[in-house]
């Protein structure tokens, strides 16, 4: 019977095994419980039923966005403000992943590892959760799209407040549709925050990167000279220009947005200093916006040709770019090289501490241009306004922009506007892409504008 | 505060209360099962005529001769490494050959087959001559003695029990949709069919333990009481197939107290099991894929989980037969019989069940690894078969450890299960709350995520636990059991159930690409619950005192001695 006993070792051994996968699962459990209750079928949490107790969604003006009155769940009073704002707030289902009342539902409506959502509606703790956005600004924004597809970003490039972010088309979050084949075109990408989840061909906003690649690697490119007279033969392709600029030099190509030069200065540069600054400016990988990760901007000339290569010097080509990236390198050249990194989320409410880290206001992110190209690329974008897109559309604030006309293919380009503005007390950054909109300045433009005023008014107050 | 709240706060509290209740119920169950245990005190004594060596006799099965892993160690060279048996039944000790060289002399004549030895008598193998004594001339400093703290009343252990039962029956009284006291019905009868079950046993039958069957029952009501806010007819089945179990239990319990009448009944045993499969085969309804129904009547059973029990029961064999056949042929080929039929019915998850227990079997009587290896040589190459012509267990495979990708196809059920358990929190959304239970199969295949959900993941680890403590408690009883019968179908039994849970519990939380077993006592399923109570009679057989009461009671009365009281039962074995 000692041998009886010895050889039930065996036994032991799968039994170990039991306890062994058990032990697996409980470490799965406290690693992934947040993600496995966030699920858009989960019946806990979805519909009203998982913010019948959730917490109010202030905006930085303590406007209320999102309460729950009665079990119910309802949203700004105006119209326009709901419609800006749905794609940060979120609406009563996970449709939108990004959305703050996506993201973090759990902690909206009281769901911790050790109560689950077990306890009865009159003993949850809700908490409440303010925002950076300035919803007047963004119901600005949202107007002046007027119907058009796209995104809009603004953003306080000294503290890192995310004031505007916008994404269009949008819907009423009282009042979801429901898609159907008929109306399946006019809500295509409804769901997408475009602003963090997308990346549009950047076109000739691009050409800021190229030139602070041109900046730091060719040493003679403000006394260079280059010719275009609308096309040019690389590689055995063509690189095609809007304009005959003639003879032109680098800080005018960068205002009049000549393709000929820029792809020339892209071959100067050369594939792999191009890749280096595309890089160190953020492409090629994403970054979180108060635990909300973006989509990634992308540059890749690593099997490109020569004509391949000046196209992705001027935008084109492969070359992809996410909205909130693009403000982002706009904050961080306003900053002398090295943005600050935006944030959503106010950390005021202690019970947040931890969860979305500590002080996020001001968080530098990682240095993007030495700072002697960061001040020549500054004056030059201030440049392209004074001498090409005027003051005046600003309405008193002291603007460097570009703006882009980025081919895609099908129907009309997509028009670009990306800058900020140098004034002290309005230090914003602003990214704003219409799809399909035609050329960017007279498109753009106004929109970037318009979040701008309301932003800047707020701001005064 | 208001009503509302106080009300909230006083669910609450009895969803917290409930899994520490569970914590103790199940602690004290095992406690008091290892507090039963005898000390290590002998049975009777050998004495070495030369050496004058004495050696205690401490189980009721020992292999005597030269090597050390013999319970009894001669150091002889002229004992065989394993010479002779000797083994202890209701008639006195007996002894038998196990093919030695030399023989076997008791008081001079050859023994060959078992004959009986008794007291003063003298075993002469090779040179050693053995004299049979009193276990009590053992001196008693070299015992080691334990002190125990007194187990716990087993009146006390089911009041316990029941006690957690009327509390998880309140919660489930003030669920969110419905608020009746409908589930104090099957609470009711529940409670009832135990308490009958406790007074049938200790009264009627005199047993002197009931940690068994309280667990037992302590583990089918949660499965009940589970099933009262979901459905409610399927719930009043439970209760009946419960009280099925516990009559097979009982009965089984009986049937299995002599170890040699088994070896009798092994062919009549496995025949049944074999006729069972193949009415299985021919008269099954396929149910998802699986064949592994049979109508009879208004019910359906699975003929399956019955065939476990005539597994283990055919398996297990006493420690002579052990020694003198080693052969595992006809074991072998039942098994191939029983697995070749799940595997046509497309029951692969018992399949499993039942090669894991070939290799637990096979391995505890052998201690063979070149059949292990060889098995599981089988069991791959019969793996790679099912992959290849059944595409929707190969497809499960595709969406293993990607459930939540996979939440609205192929891993649909894991992602809500997974979902569900992360909602319940430790301490679950109360009975009745859950969201998990409109999703099919989560009686059964899920009640371990539904168990999670409703009652917290706190409860559903105690359980798994509980099914744990099963292998400990085998392995802890293997040397005090009357025969390695009992000590191999307890531990294989306990095994058996161990996988069963698990992969009940890794296939719903996709652990394991695997789903389609029960979770034993907890989910739905007559014919499982039935398998279940009658497994659990080979795991109360190993304890040596399950049939202690009944013996005491004839001796004392053969005797006309006063009964001796419940502590002392083992002073009072002695072999005339």
């Amino acid at each position: 019977m000692k041998t009886t006993r010895r050889r039930s070792l065996f036994i032991l051994l799968l039994t170990l095994g039991f306890i062994f996968g058990l032990c697996y699962f409980i470490f799965q459990l406290s690693l992934n419980n947040g993600t496995w209750v966030n699920q858009p079928y989960n019946g806990h949490v979805n519909d009203n039923g998982g913010l019948s107790q959730a917490g109010v969604i202030y905006d930085r003006n303590k406007a209320v966005l999102a309460q729950t009155v009665n079990g119910k769940r309802t949203y700004n009073s105006d119209k326009d403000t709901r419609k800006a704002m749905l794609h940060v707030v979120g609406d009563n289902s996970i449709n939108i992943s990004t959305a703050v009342q996506s993201i973090f539902r759990n902690q909206l409506s009281g769901y911790n590892m050790i109560w689950g959502l077990g306890l009865p509606q009159n003993l949850k703790s809700s908490k409440d959760i303010t925002l950076t956005l300035d919803s007047k600004a963004c119901k600005a924004a949202y107007e002046a799209f007027d119907g058009r597809k796209g995104a809009c970003v603004v953003y306080n490039y000294k503290t890192g407040e995310v004031l505007c972010s916008v994404s269009c088309p949008t819907y009423d979050p009282d009042n979801p549709p429901v898609i159907t084949d008929k109306n399946a075109k006019q809500y295509d990408g409804v769901y997408l925050d475009k602003a963090i989840s997308s990346a549009y061909p950047p076109g000739s906003t691009f050409k800021v990167i190229t030139a602070a690649a041109a900046i730091k690697y060719v040493p003679d490119i403000f006394s260079k000279t280059f010719y275009c007279n609308g096309k040019k033969e690389i590689s055995g392709a063509k690189v095609t220009c809007m304009e005959h600029h003639g003879n032109i030099n680098f800080k005018d190509a960068l205002a009049q947005s000549c393709n000929i030069a820029f792809a020339d200065i892209t071959l100067l540069v050369g594939k792999d200093n191009m890749a280096q600054t595309a890089n160190q400016m953020g492409f090629n990988q994403s970054f979180d916006v108060s635990g909300i990760p973006t989509a990634t901007s992308n540059y890749n000339v690593s099997n490109a040709d020569d004509n391949e290569l000046a196209w992705s010097g001027i935008g084109q080509a492969k070359d992809m770019a996410n909205p909130m990236q693009m403000a982002v390198i706009m904050g961080g050249i306003a900053n002398g090289g090295t943005p600050v990194m935006p944030y959503m989320i106010e950390d005021q409410s202690p019970a947040f501490l931890g969860l979305f880290g500590n002080n996020q206001s001001g968080r530098l992110g990682k240095q993007i241009l030495d700072s002697d190209v960061a001040a020549k690329l500054n004056d030059m974008l201030r440049y392209d306004v004074t001498s090409h897109y005027g003051d005046n559309m600003f309405h008193g604030l002291k603007v460097c922009a570009k703006t882009g006309t980025a081919e895609v293919g099908n129907g009309d380009p997509d028009a670009w506007m990306i800058g900020y503005s140098q004034d002290e007390d309005c230090p914003l950054a602003f990214a704003v892409v219409v799809e399909h909109g035609g050329y960017g300045y007279s498109v753009a433009g106004p929109i970037a504008v318009a979040a701008m005023d309301a932003a800047k008014k707020d701001m005064a107050q | 505060m208001d009503n509302n709240v106080i009300f909230s706060v006083i669910l609450v509290t009895v969803r917290v209360l409930l899994p520490l209740l569970a914590i103790i119920i199940v602690y004290q169950i095992f406690a008091s099962m290892r507090r039963h245990t005898r000390d290590n005190k002998p049975l009777i004594m050998l004495l070495n005529k030369y050496t004058k060596e004495q050696i205690p006799v401490l189980c009721w099965e020992n292999s005597v001769g030269r090597s050390r892993s013999n319970d009894i160690v001669i150091n002889d060279p002229t004992v065989s490494r394993t010479h002779i048996v000797l083994l202890r039944r209701d008639k006195g000790w007996l002894i038998t050959d196990i093919d030695s060289k030399a023989g076997v002399l008791v008081n001079g004549k050859k023994v060959s087959e078992r004959a009986k030895v008794f007291i003063d008598d003298e075993i002469k193998i090779g040179n050693t001559v053995l004299v049979i004594h009193q276990g009590t001339d053992y001196s008693k400093k070299n015992l080691q003695v334990k002190y125990h703290k007194e187990p716990i009343a087993p009146f006390k252990l089911l009041m316990m029990i029941t006690f957690f039962h009327l509390l998880m029956t309140f919660g489930a009284c003030y669920s969110t949709d419905i608020t009746n006291f409908q589930p104090f019905i099957p609470f009711g009868i529940f409670t009832a069919l135990s308490w009958t079950m406790f007074g049938v046993s200790m009264l009627i039958m005199n047993r002197v333990t009931f940690e068994m069957e309280s667990l037992a029952i302590f583990l089918s009501g949660i499965g009940v009481i589970m099933l009262c806010r979901q459905n409610i007819h399927s719930c009043y089945t439970q209760i009946i197939t419960c009280a099925i179990g516990m009559i097979a239990f009982l009965i089984l319990i009986k049937f299995i107290e002599d170890p040699d009448r088994i070896t009798k009944w092994r062919f009549v045993i496995m025949g049944i099991a074999v006729g069972f499969l193949l009415m299985n085969m021919a008269f099954g309804h396929l149910r998802g894929g699986e064949q592994n129904w049979i109508q009879i009547g208004g019910f359906t059973i699975q003929p399956s989980e019955f065939v476990k029990i005539a597994y283990i029961f055919v398996g297990a064999s006493s420690l002579d037969i052990l020694l003198t056949r080693k052969n595992l042929m006809e074991f072998i080929i039942f098994t191939a019989i029983c697995i070749g039929a799940l595997f046509f019915m497309g029951d692969f998850g018992t399949a499993l069940i039942f090669f894991v227990t070939f290799l637990m079997i096979s391995f505890m009587r052998s201690g063979d690894f070149k059949t292990l290896i060889l098995a599981l040589a089988a069991a791959v190459f019969g793996g790679t078969i099912v992959l290849r012509f059944k595409p929707y267990v190969a497809n499960r495979f595709k969406t293993w450890g990607h459930a939540l990708q996979y939440a609205q196809t192929g891993g649909y059920q894991q992602a809500r299960v997974l979902t569900y358990i992360a909602s319940g929190g430790l301490f679950g959304v109360g009975i009745g709350n859950g969201c998990l239970k409109y999703v099919a199969a989560s009686e059964s295949d899920l009640v371990f995520g539904l168990i999670s959900e409703e009652m917290g993941f706190l409860m559903a680890v105690i359980i798994a636990v509980s099914i744990v403590a099963l292998v400990f408690y085998s392995r802890a009883v293997t040397t005090r059991s009357r025969s390695t019968f009992y000590s191999i179908s307890a531990c294989c039994t306990a095994g058996l159930l161990v996988f069963q849970a698990g992969l009940n519990i890794f296939g719903a939380t996709d652990v394991l690409p695997l789903t389609g077993v029960t979770l034993p006592f907890i989910s739905a399923g007559g014919s499982s619950i039935i398998s279940c109570w009658a497994l659990l009679a080979f795991l109360k057989a190993a304890d040596e005192k399950t049939y202690a009461a009944k013996r005491r009671r004839t001796k004392a009365i053969s005797k006309y001695e006063e009964e001796p009281d419940d502590e002392d039962f083992d002073e009072d074995y002695d072999d005339e």
